[in-house]
């Protein structure tokens, strides 16, 4: 197995590696059902169109908070969920990864047969959905997953060895003891040792049972592992010790990993790369140097400023954000963050709801609303029991304390007895791009949006 | 290799997986009976135990089928203390303490009987509903709704009044009643059991879904369903015997409710054993279950159960 | 000899007064394994208008010397084995009187101190707040407890009657009736928007945009920010002295952490209260805090000025810790970490408690209890026998432990 040393690609923006996950174009939505027949009445868009290349040897750092999809995108590729649109490959070589976003940029009609061919044959030996059993067999050998929750991702019932042998007898490897050897083998290297063997999970620390799980995760000599806020629930000093032990294992086993953290001083220690995400997309993505030292996306530079640094300047005092992030089951048009952007622009995609959260939060949505009219995210018609609320409400929409970049993209306002029309410049929505090489952002003010 | 973190306190020790196991076995039996009621409790089902196996040792039966009381026209409503009966007889001469150890049996063996089938049926059914989930879980559990809807009591005794007076079919009509909440026992476990990561772990492993059920799922879902067991076993008696008593089962049978039954038309008149002595037996055994299945319920919370 | 142990009043005018001072507080838990000393020996001040940030890692005590303060440790299993809490009102500081030991004053006047001295508020808030409550219901309380003479100002009739009613507690069938004469309803109705207005104002002072819509919302509809900010309005409504947070940002997003660490510092000023601050992240500390106490194991490892502690830290522990935490200036690479794990606090003999996981411990460090020693400016003090003098321990310089030698 050859395996590239992390050195080389430290601070380096070259992608060295073969691919082991294409994520391409990813969506998973989840169904909000409601009524006593539970009918279906929106989905909340977890994850909302994300690519994504992870290569041999790297580890690949997934930011954000909570919400923001992180954690179904790590299920996803890990295989246990199952995207709604998008495909995520396993193991296709750089020749078909081209071919393959060559053909995605391609509109559905306008493909080849051959094209066709090309997307089945993908589908059928490389895409873990559609995988045939051969192709899922080694997928499932060779990506595993560290879980957050010391607790619950370790059956109470099971002692130790059996947890980390099941891997082993799953795949018929080894019996016997021989295989009681490959557990201790295994406990070893993850710093644990042969009294560890017949015991129950409740008795050992949260850190030991972190060290259980990852033992348990290379028992098949996986390639690739996804590491779901690995760390989040220990104590400083066993966090240091856990992240250690991951290092060394990456380094003597030539792993790649899938680092999913909110903590943005884990995921700079531990990621070469690193994509930050907000409300189910990728905002931006580069490798960890560039995005801590010229973040792009006003989101990134926020959560640089929010998050408290033991080592930096003292006088540099930590600053929020304000307001929530959206409803997942509706999230913003154009660009998701745009609600609480300090920068926002008029062409960020301002909408209907924008309007009237504004006026709900700056108290000058009267009682006697009694109906919104959408006629689309863009326009709508506000209808008012009276006129006099309906002229106060045109004209406080009309007013000078409209923040800048909302009334410059408000086109309309039309008072007409008792209802207020109201009309956005239509904006569609962001999308990822390059804008130096590996460094992509999802913000107007970086990249073309139009 | 990696940093060797400092030795615990706890976990210097080579023994091997079954001692483990039996060890962990022992302390939470341990923790059970360490509550004084639960352990009264089970003493009370050791001695009720020991009186159904040694039934065949210490009475003798005078009719061909020992489980039918015996019958001796000779000595009728003999009071408790008369030689040959030690708790007396019934009206129709049949010794009272022999009605309380083959009843013993009797129950046993209901009990037994009815516990399993229902235990089974339930945890199958609610297991397909709880693990597969979809439309089969709706479907599922539509039906148990509409069945828990229905007073045991009453359903039992109108199965049983339908198919005729005979102990048999008590056992059926209770069978066919008490396993439906086992189905929702277990599914509501399997549903949460389900949610826990080591199961997500399994899958990530590759393991199949059965196997998945039978390790991870059924094991840490299994402890409500057992506390329930051990209850019904005490209730199954119970309601059991309120059948009998209705004059479900057939004549003569050396059977609790029977016998109070029987007995009961005498008590006016004084003669107060032939029903007493088998109601309190009811009484104690419903007790002595309860008690136990208390006991463990307190303990195997699955909550907070190994910590 | 004596060994000073906290810091003098006296060394600088500009020291502002106390607000309260721990003494040599013991906290054990009685348990089947036998009698844990979940806080063992822990003396520190809080001074006014100050931020003290108490650190430490699961099993340093920090949370239950913080509920201490208010008596919150259930009585089996815990114990107040020792020590005192003595607390200066601002009332009592005006008028010069004694402090009161929150350990051993009487219920009802721990009643009174609690929601209205000091407040507390928590790591959950989904979980300190009551799910069948409006907010309004929720925060008015306090209110009704602390506040009822000011609120009945200028009311007549029978006001407690209009009190209990209006709090939601029991009232006799008869009492309720006298309550629907119109006398007593339009006190009622009085004393309701009265309230009103004081949750709202308690709302407001917190940031949230419209306290109005939110006061009949119930907690499972707000935020966990927002739900925060309910939880920290309730705890300032009384305009208390000295305000316990118990890791109230832990379950919160980054972002919305740093706004609500910005409104504890702005309310602070308001109110001129004085902060205790429990925390397990050191960077969030020292964001928050003007002086730390680090704490490891039931004991107090090392205290002093913020800017003292990171600078300059003392103890191995606080060192280990620092290194240990991956902050934006590491690049990929290892951490140094500490080795092993807390002890077990069951019992445990006279030692260092750090001292099995110290690189620099030696002999000595496993004999003796080290006491917390004035080390440094501003009451900089830590507790290692690395710091103490021969002659303060009686031996032989060779057997203190020396931080520039690691013997692990």
């Amino acid at each position: 197995m050859t395996t590239l040393s992390v050195e080389t690609r430290g601070g380096s923006d070259r992608r060295e590696g073969i691919p082991v996950m294409t994520v391409r174009r990813v969506r998973k939505h989840f169904p909000i059902k409601e009524g006593a027949m539970q009918r279906v009445v929106g989905q909340v868009r977890a994850v909302d169109g994300v690519s994504l290349d992870i290569r041999r040897g790297e580890t690949v750092g997934l930011v954000g908070e909570s919400g923001c999809g992180k954690t179904t995108l790590g299920r996803c590729i890990s295989g246990l969920l199952t995207p709604t649109h998008g495909g995520i490959y396993f193991r296709i070589s750089d020749e078909q990864e081209s071919e393959l976003d060559r053909v995605l940029a391609v509109a559905d009609d306008a493909r080849t047969a051959a094209d066709r061919r090309f997307l089945a044959e993908l589908d059928s030996e490389h895409r873990i959905d559609t995988m045939n059993s051969k192709a899922r067999h080694v997928y499932r050998r060779n990506c595993q997953v560290v879980f957050q929750d010391a607790f619950s991702s370790l059956n109470p019932r099971q002692l130790v060895k059996d947890i980390v042998a099941r891997p082993l007898r799953v795949y018929r490897e080894a019996s016997g003891p021989e295989l009681t050897e490959r557990v201790v083998d295994l406990l070893d290297s993850v710093g644990l040792g042969r009294q560890h063997l017949y015991r129950y999970p409740h008795q050992f620390s949260g850190g030991q049972r972190q060290r259980i799980s990852i033992a348990r995760a290379l028992a098949l000599d996986p390639e690739f592992i996804v590491l779901d806020e690995p760390t989040s629930a220990l104590d400083v000093s066993v966090q240091a010790q856990i992240l250690n032990v991951l290092h060394e294992l990456q380094r003597e086993w030539g792993l790649t990993y899938l680092f999913i953290s909110h903590d943005l001083g884990v995921v700079r220690l531990m990621a070469d790369r690193i994509a930050v995400m907000y409300l189910g997309q990728v905002v931006e993505q580069g490798t960890a140097t560039e995005l801590f030292e010229h973040p792009l996306h006003p989101y990134t530079e926020a959560l640089l400023a929010a998050n408290p640094d033991i080592h930096a300047d003292p006088s540099h005092r930590i600053q929020g954000l304000e307001g929530t992030v959206p409803d997942p089951a509706n999230p913003p048009q154009g660009c998701r963050f745009h609600t609480r952007c300090p920068v926002a622009t008029p062409l960020c995609g301002w909408e209907v709801d924008d309007a009237v959260a504004w006026l709900s939060d700056s108290r000058d949505l009267p009682d006697t609303l009694s109906g919104v009219e959408r006629h689309s995210d863009f326009e709508a018609t506000l209808a008012f029991d009276d006129e006099a609320s309906a002229a106060a409400v045109g004209s406080r929409l009309a007013s000078d304390e409209v923040p800048a970049a909302m009334a410059a993209a408000l086109a309309e306002v039309e008072v007409d007895l008792g209802q207020v029309r109201i009309r956005f410049t239509e904006r569609q929505p962001m999308e990822l791009q390059e804008v130096e090489d590996g460094h992509l952002s999802a913000c107007i003010l970086h990249t073309d949006q139009s | 290799m990696v940093d060797v973190p400092a030795p615990d306190s706890f976990t210097v020790s080579v023994e091997g997986p079954w001692i483990v196991r039996l060890r962990r076995l022992f302390d939470v039996s341990r923790k059970v009976l360490s509550n004084p009621t639960t352990l009264v409790g089970l003493m009370i089902i050791i001695a009720l135990l020991a009186l159904a196996a040694l039934a065949p040792l210490l009475t003798t039966p005078n009719v061909p089928d020992a489980y039918q009381m015996p019958r001796d026209w000779g000595v009728r409503d003999a009071p408790p203390g008369t030689p040959d009966h030690l708790l007396g007889t019934t009206s129709t001469g049949g010794d009272v303490f022999y009605g309380v150890l083959w009843g013993a049996r009797t129950s046993l063996r209901l009990s037994v009987i009815v516990v399993g089938i229902t235990v089974t049926v339930g945890t199958i059914v609610g297991s397909l509903a709880g693990f597969i989930g979809g439309k089969l879980d709706e479907i599922l559990m539509r039906a148990v709704d509409v069945l828990l809807a229905i007073p045991e009591l009453i359903f039992a005794l109108a199965i049983a009044a339908v198919l005729g007076p005979s102990f048999g079919n008590i056992i059926f009509a209770l069978a066919v009643v008490f396993w439906v909440k086992y189905a929702r026992i277990i599914r509501g476990q399997i549903i949460h059991v389900k949610q826990n990561e080591y199961v997500d772990a399994a899958r990530v492993t590759g393991d199949s879904k059965f196997n998945i059920y039978r390790k991870d799922v059924l094991p840490n879902s299994i402890t409500p369903v057992m506390v329930q067991a051990t209850l019904d076993m005490g209730g199954i008696v119970l309601t059991a015997a309120t059948l009998s008593f209705i004059g479900l089962a057939e004549a003569g049978l050396a059977e609790w409710g029977v016998l109070v039954s029987d007995g009961q038309a005498g008590i006016s008149a004084g003669k107060w054993w032939a029903s007493t002595f088998p109601g309190l037996m009811i009484f104690l055994w419903a007790l002595a279950f309860n008690l136990v299945g208390d006991g463990m319920r307190d303990v195997l919370d699955p909550r907070t159960e190994g910590r | 000899m004596t060994i000073p142990v906290s810091a003098p009043q006296d060394t600088m005018t500009t020291t502002p007064p106390l607000v309260a001072t721990v003494q040599d507080l013991r906290v054990y838990f009685k348990t089947k394994a036998g009698l844990v000393h979940a806080v063992d020996g822990v003396s520190f001040d809080i001074r006014d208008r100050e931020t003290l940030g108490l650190v430490g890692e699961t099993g340093s005590g920090k949370s239950v010397t913080a509920r201490s303060f208010l008596r919150l440790i259930q009585s089996p299993p815990g114990v107040y084995a020792g020590g005192r809490i003595l607390f200066w009102s601002d009332e009592a500081r005006r008028t010069g009187a004694e402090p009161v030991d929150l350990l051993t004053i009487p219920r009802h006047q721990l009643l009174d101190v609690r929601g209205n001295r000091i407040a507390m508020i928590f790591q959950d808030p989904g979980k300190a707040l009551n799910p069948a409550l409006t907010i309004r219901e929720q925060v008015a309380e306090v209110f009704y407890q602390h506040r009822s003479e000011e609120l009945l100002e200028g009311a007549y009739g029978d006001a407690s009657l209009l009190i209990r009613r209006a709090a939601g507690q029991r009232t006799r069938l008869a009492e309720r009736l006298l309550l629907r004469l119109p006398p007593l309803r339009q006190q009622a109705t009085k004393l309701r928007r009265r309230v009103d207005d004081h949750v709202a104002a308690a709302l407001n002072e917190t940031q949230i945009a419209n306290p109005r819509k939110i006061m009949d919302s119930y907690p499972h509809e707000l935020s966990g920010g927002m739900k925060q900010r309910v939880m920290i309005a309730q705890a300032l409504a009384c305009n208390p002295d000295l305000l316990i947070a118990d890791e109230p940002t832990t379950a919160l997003d980054v972002t919305i952490q740093a706004k609500i660490l910005e409104l504890i510092r702005q309310l602070q000023e308001r109110h001129q209260a004085a902060v205790l601050y429990i925390s397990h992240d050191l960077s969030l500390v020292r964001q928050i805090s003007d002086r730390v106490a680090v704490m490891y194991a039931g004991r107090i490892a090392e205290t002093g000025r913020t800017e003292d502690i990171f600078h300059e830290p003392l103890h191995p522990y606080t060192r280990g810790l620092m290194a240990a935490v991956p902050s934006a200036g590491h690049t990929r690479g290892r951490l140094a970490a500490i080795e092993g794990t807390v002890p077990e606090l069951v019992d445990p003999p006279a030692s260092c408690r750090f001292h099995t996981r110290c690189p620099h411990a030696v002999a000595l460090c496993g004999a003796i209890d080290p006491e917390l020693l004035l080390v440094g400016p501003a009451g900089h003090q830590v507790a290692c026998l690395a710091y103490n003098t021969p002659d303060q321990l009686g031996v032989d310089p060779s057997a203190l432990p020396d931080l520039s030698r690691r013997t692990r």
